[in-house]
């Protein structure tokens, strides 16, 4: 493409939030006629740009990836750009790789997204076939009725999303929630990435903490910033370019300066806890200087070691802040916590050099992270450390410990709650929680398993892909297929009966182990395919909703465009199965379940909105999500600056809360802060990784990566970014690559006692030698097929860092002939 | 020695698509600098590309940069002659590409890592591979770096066009 169109001045204009990663990126939709375009003068434009001239660094720039012409349902073609938004403070004009190609995700049927779902669709002896919503809502209906009344509600498993940005938000999912929660009732539920219904930081909530505490603000202010576990460059780009890099490299004293009187301050440090030397590491020290940046590569599983060596010399030297101990924690988990977790019986240098044996950092390092975290500044003020945290704890060793023990760190040093501090998941996707209470308890139950045992007759799958991204991957799809087939072949036999035989039949085939799947996605899904129907959903963009960010900032993500065909907002979809049920548990003359399937009336997004509100109260015991007081109206005022949640009512007046905690309370009975002591410093692998460990030549570290977005749901169909992973890579040290005969690009087999995948080698030092990362949930290869099913007994989450297998080369990949396999982390 | 020395013949293509230099028979004519059309919004993709003579081959040894600018003097550009044959290399073994030092992240220039045969941005750090038609390696830009379209004509490299949108610009002839 050599060109792009300008939008003209008239351009219909609305405000819109990135659809990927948990910073949400403030962006601008310009929309036009196909056919119009703007002159170059600045007011013949909608950027008010002088485009007769070549525009500056930083500028409004619309790259060729920004745009996009889309059919609305009306067969009308328009032109779309999606700009990053110069006036959001969340990325003040800066797009990630995945952001900038926002354009080319819009349904276009001349395009590769035409993929998208347009028709509800069953299965039939030809594959997947169209049938009306009436027709698919009916059958659905009418399957999961008889299941609830012949197994109970547990027996309809459902794997659905819970967060912000695409394919969620506030009204899809309490639309969700109420639909399982109100009406099904089933604790057979669990979350998009994981196998069961639960936090991913559980800890934390124990602790009292909200899992976003800070504002990005606090970047920008922190002497130290702590990243454990996470790869910010890559996965949650603007804010580490926007707010993190310019600390570090002193372009934001001016703010310290203003914000914190006559205390010292000087460039940021920052310490990067990871087993790879990733772009985060490589990108801070050509920012602010390698003297500036602490790379602890620590051995894989060994965080709490790490974490708590640090945590004991703080506390050995005394720089521990006393004053928020006493204030604001409960004193008596701070005790246990000394005693149990740090050892303190124990002699620091004795405690500290066993976990550098465990984690392979030497002692001084870990004496040296102390200082940089905790060490008093001249004139004795407070060291002011930002601590985040994401998968590499979250999919760690033992999920609860990992958090209790990032969050003990934090809370040591009255890290919270204050400018330049923060105890925080970096976050993956956004969020916008809101539902019904969930009927489970803790530990929830564990629905991979039931799919897997036949305890579920349904399972409903909704904007999420088990198939790629679940433990045990390859089993899930065993189970899907060999369950499934059993329902499909009652289908297929019963094709021209009545109603009532079908479903009569669909319930034999259940009771010898068959399962009805229903997909609810925007694409043919490797999930989807499995399932008997499909249900067309309408994406961002093509509906109004709202989310908030990493550091909590709800916007309205308004809707510019028609979805495809026939899809409805998610939303919608429940809605239409809720009534469906309400009206066959009234012909029953079952007026009980009927009710549980009241007030599914919604005609809007924003009535959906609206109904979640009253959930929150506008008090201080409101959630992090928290947002009473809000309308859309407000919102639009607002634009992409928004409210940072949670909205807090004062007379009256919705007021946005910039950090958490800053009161000094927590969400725990007393309102004080908690420490969670662990039996031991380090658990241990435990026998079954041990015993992997041991038996195979190579740790699978696996995870996100920079240009595509989970599954590649939408890249897969967007060239750019299918062509630069156009399989699974795995980077692998260029020794043991040698010593595998491996080359750059080549095909390689992984294998262990779960399962075998296939990657594109990628041999970089970033890398240690017998260490390997492995992108995750590529539709060509799942690193979930060597996932064991082991899970963290206090939290069901799953251990999906832990993988050991051994490689072997396969040959050359053609597919990867035009990929380069350049050094990724060189960054100068 | 100047880009403008290069000009011998200042004779343009008519150039329609990103495929132009492939068109034949269409070459427009004009001056140097004054006959330079300056299009609308509306009639870049009718406009030509200069032919600009960059550098001689027998000057240009293997690892080799020159600097130039195109396809006006407002586009830094830079030609490089890599070690080996590479995908739209031109000139010995294939060797010979170019490319807009532009980012096209943020527009900030790139400059050349011989060390690991790379282009890198210091703004954001995208980082791009010249022998891979300039694609990106890892970073925030959403295409490859523009590619200045090469051919070979009496031991010279010259510049015939551009692949790709250049930073900053809605049509790269502006």
């Amino acid at each position: 493409m050599t060109r792009v169109p300008v939008p003209p001045a008239d351009a219909e204009r609305h405000n819109t939030v990135c659809q990927f990663c948990i910073v949400g990126c403030g962006y601008r939709v310009f929309k036009w006629p196909e056919g119009r375009e703007g002159g170059l003068a600045p007011r013949e434009n909608a950027l008010g740009l002088d485009l007769r001239e070549p525009l500056p660094p930083n500028s409004d720039w619309i790259a060729p990836s920004m745009h996009r012409v889309v059919t609305e349902r009306d067969g009308r073609r328009f032109h779309v750009a999606i700009v990053p938004d110069g006036k959001c403070s969340v990325n003040e004009g800066l797009a990630s790789v995945r952001g900038a190609g926002l354009a080319q995700t819009l349904y276009a049927p001349d395009q590769d997204t035409k993929a998208r779902l347009h028709v509800p669709m069953l299965l039939g002896p030809q594959g997947h076939e169209r049938v009306s919503w009436e027709e698919a809502v009916d059958l659905g209906a009418r399957i999961v009725k008889a299941v609830i009344d012949r197994w109970g509600p547990d027996a309809v498993g459902m794997k659905f999303f819970d967060h912000g940005g695409g394919g969620g938000g506030f009204e899809n999912n309490w639309a969700v929630g109420r639909l399982f929660f109100s009406g099904i009732g089933t604790r057979a539920a669990s979350i998009h990435n994981r196998p069961a219904y639960n936090s991913e930081v559980h800890a934390a909530g124990d602790a009292g903490l909200a899992p976003l505490t800070n504002a990005y603000l606090d970047a920008r202010l922190a002497d130290t910033i702590v990243i454990a576990g996470a790869n910010p460059y890559e996965t949650q780009t603007n804010y580490f370019l926007g707010h993190m890099t310019p600390n570090l490299q002193g372009a934001t004293l001016a703010g310290k300066r203003a914000a914190f009187g006559v205390e010292p301050v000087e460039r940021g440090r920052m310490i990067v806890i990871d087993p790879r030397r990733t772009m985060t590491v490589a990108t801070a020290e050509a920012a602010g200087g390698a003297d500036r940046v602490m790379h602890l590569d620590i051995e894989p599983g060994t965080d709490i070691a790490l974490l708590n060596a640090i945590a004991r010399v703080i506390l050995d030297q005394r720089w521990h802040d006393v004053d928020f101990l006493r204030r604001h924690c409960e004193w008596q988990t701070f005790e246990s916590w000394q005693r149990s977790t740090l050892q303190v019986d124990r002699p620091a240098a004795e405690f500290v050099a066993g976990a550098a044996r465990t984690c392979g950092i030497a002692p001084e390092r870990i004496h040296e992270a102390a200082r940089w975290i905790a060490a008093p500044k001249p004139g004795g003020y407070r060291r002011r450390t930002l601590l985040h945290y994401e998968k590499g704890l979250i999919w760690g060793l033992k999920n609860y410990e990992n958090i209790a023990a990032i969050v003990g760190l934090g809370l040591l040093g009255g890290n919270v709650g204050k400018p330049g501090t923060g105890i925080s998941r970096l976050g993956g996707h956004q969020e916008a929680y809101v539902r019904p209470p969930y009927p489970g308890g803790r530990p929830a139950l564990n629905v991979d398993e039931s799919v897997r045992r036949g305890e579920s007759k349904v399972f409903w799958v909704g904007g999420c892909n088990p198939v790629l991204t679940t433990l045990r991957a390859e089993a899930m799809e065993r189970a899907l297929e060999q369950r499934g087939g059993l329902v499909t072949e009652a289908l297929l036999r019963t094709r021209d009966a009545s109603i009532g035989e079908r479903v009569t039949a669909v319930v034999e085939a259940m009771k010898h182990g068959g399962m009805f799947i229903l997909a609810q996605d925007i694409y043919l899904t490797a999930t989807a395919r499995h399932a008997h129907l499909v249900l067309p959903a309408a994406q961002w963009g093509e509906m109004n909703l709202t989310s908030i960010n990493g550091e909590r900032r709800l916007r309205l993500y308004e809707r510019f465009m028609d979805p495809p065909g026939e899809a409805i907002p998610d939303w919608a979809i429940a809605a239409k199965f809720a009534k469906r049920l309400r009206r066959l548990y009234l012909n029953d003359r079952n007026p009980l379940m009927a009710n549980r399937f009241l007030d599914f009336d919604w005609r809007s997004d924003e009535d959906v909105f609206i109904h979640a509100r009253y959930q929150f109260d506008g008090s201080d015991r409101d959630p992090m999500e928290g947002y009473a007081g809000i309308t859309y109206e407000l919102l639009r005022r607002l634009g992409n600056e928004g409210i940072q949640t949670p909205v807090r009512l004062v007379n009256r007046t919705p007021s946005g809360t910039v950090r958490l905690h800053e009161d000094g309370r927590f969400f725990t009975p007393s309102g004080k802060a908690r420490f969670i002591p662990a039996p031991l410093p380090w658990p241990g692998y435990g026998a079954a990784f041990e015993s992997q460990r041991r038996r195979y030549r190579f740790w699978v570290n696996n995870g996100r990566t920079n240009h595509i977005w989970q599954t590649l749901y939408h890249h897969r169909h967007v060239p750019f970014y299918r062509d630069r992973v156009p399989l699974p890579y795995i980077e692998i040290h260029p020794d043991d690559a040698r010593s595998l005969g491996v080359e750059p690009g080549d095909l390689v087999e992984l294998s262990n006692d779960v399962g075998t995948v296939r990657a594109t080698a990628y041999p970089t030092t970033a890398v240690k030698r017998g260490h390997t990362f492995m992108v995750f949930g590529q539709p060509r290869g799942a690193a979930g097929d060597l996932v064991s099913d082991h899970v963290d007994p206090a939290t069901t989450i799953p251990y999906y860092k832990g993988v050991w297998a051994d490689i072997r080369r396969i040959g050359v990949q053609p597919d990867a002939r035009n990929v380069s396999f350049r050094p990724q982390n060189v960054a100068i | 020695m100047t880009e403008e020395a290069h000009v011998p013949h200042p004779e343009r293509h008519r150039l329609t698509r990103r495929r132009f230099i492939q068109t034949t028979g269409a070459a427009g004519v004009g001056a140097a600098a004054s006959g330079v059309v300056r299009p609308g919004a509306a009639a870049a993709e009718t406009a030509s590309y200069p032919i600009k003579p960059i550098v001689a081959l027998d000057e240009l040894a293997a690892g080799a940069t020159v600097p130039f600018t195109y396809p006006d003097d407002r586009s830094p550009a830079l030609l490089l002659r890599m070690d080996e044959g590479v995908p739209r290399g031109v000139g010995p073994d294939s060797s010979v590409v170019a490319y807009s030092t532009l980012c096209t992240h943020k527009g900030c220039p790139v400059s050349y890592k011989p060390e690991h045969h790379l282009l890198i941005c210091p703004c954001h750090w995208s980082t791009f591979d010249p022998a891979r038609e300039g694609g990106l390696v890892i970073g925030q830009a959403s295409q490859s770096l523009a590619r200045i379209e090469l051919r070979i004509e009496s031991g010279m490299a010259v510049a015939v066009g551009v692949d790709g949108l250049i930073y900053g610009r809605h049509t790269n002839l502006v």
